[in-house]
């Protein structure tokens, strides 16, 4: 009797962990227009910290074209590094958008829209004087929740 | 027999996603922050960029960083409420101003705010804020405590 009770605890226990490890996902608020949510709420998951992605090339002095061409270019890196560690776009829960004029977000809302489809990311944009490279538009630094 | 039972009943309550522990690492009272938080456990709240705004976007406080700062805390606060926390939840914040030099203005406001512990933070100027006139934006991550 007592070993029963003894595996059904420790069943229980290890069912309580797996728990704790499956992702849930609540997106609050929506803003639309910003391509944003307000907050979002994440329990579970395994946390994914990228660095600030650009659309910069090894040459410095390469041309990173305009701002359509540099969101894109941006956006396939984070892409590459997601996959590398098992996500995808739809896995970001946070961004942080540094651009160097904020006239362009409703440009960079309105491509962000094509890209996550269904839930929008918690965004920050912020206008910065310059980015590492002097022909670069914005860098994009993503936090992402990974099932 | 009985205390191997208490172990294991003890383990089922203490497993993953029911208790959070989170310590403050070297606080820095004179600026009310701290150099780290460490948690573990809880639901994480990323929140967007938080400005001085009342409910319809429109700025509050025009040149009034004082006011900025009191109207963000708001928003911060209903906006964690909303998702089953509060401001004490907050682990860390990226705090934008147009003016770095209204830091000790922020810092005192913080002081007031957070009761039970700073989150670690860093404080940035930038040109420019989303809402035009805005003087102050936080970038805000909460852990609640469930």
């Amino acid at each position: 009797m007592k070993l029963v009770v003894m595996l059904a605890l420790m069943f229980l226990s290890f069912a309580r962990t797996a728990q704790g490890q499956e992702l849930k996902k609540e997106f609050l608020d929506p803003v639309p227009e910003d391509s944003r949510s307000t907050a979002v709420k994440v329990k579970g998951g395994t946390m994914l910290f990228l660095a600030g992605h650009t659309a910069s090339q090894p040459q410095r002095d390469a041309d990173l074209g305009n701002f359509d061409a540099q969101f894109k270019s941006t956006f396939d890196k984070i892409k590459n590094t997601l996959a590398a560690a098992g996500g995808t776009v739809d896995d970001i829960v946070s961004m942080s958008v540094f651009i160097t004029d904020l006239r362009l977000v409703p440009q960079f809302s309105k491509l962000a829209k094509d890209l996550f489809k269904k839930n929008f990311p918690a965004v920050t944009y912020v206008e910065v004087s310059h980015l590492a490279r002097p022909q670069s538009l914005i860098e994009v630094q993503p936090i992402a929740v990974i099932p | 027999m009985k205390p191997l039972l208490l172990v294991l009943l003890l383990g089922v309550l203490a497993s993953p996603g029911l208790a959070q522990q989170r310590e403050m690492i070297l606080p820095v009272p004179a600026s009310a922050y701290s150099q780290a938080v460490k948690v573990k456990g809880g639901t994480l709240v990323f929140l967007s960029g938080v400005g001085p705004v009342d409910e319809k976007g429109v700025l509050v406080a025009p040149g009034d960083y004082a006011g900025q700062v009191r109207q963000t805390w708001e928003n911060l606060r209903r906006i964690l409420k909303k998702a089953g926390g509060s401001l004490d939840d907050v682990v860390t914040m990226t705090v934008y101003t147009t003016e770095r030099r209204w830091g000790d203005i922020f810092t005192d406001m913080r002081k007031e705010v957070f009761k039970t512990g700073y989150p670690s933070s860093a404080f940035v100027e930038a040109r420019k804020l989303k809402t035009p006139g805005a003087m102050i934006e936080i970038q805000a991550i909460a852990v609640l405590k469930e």
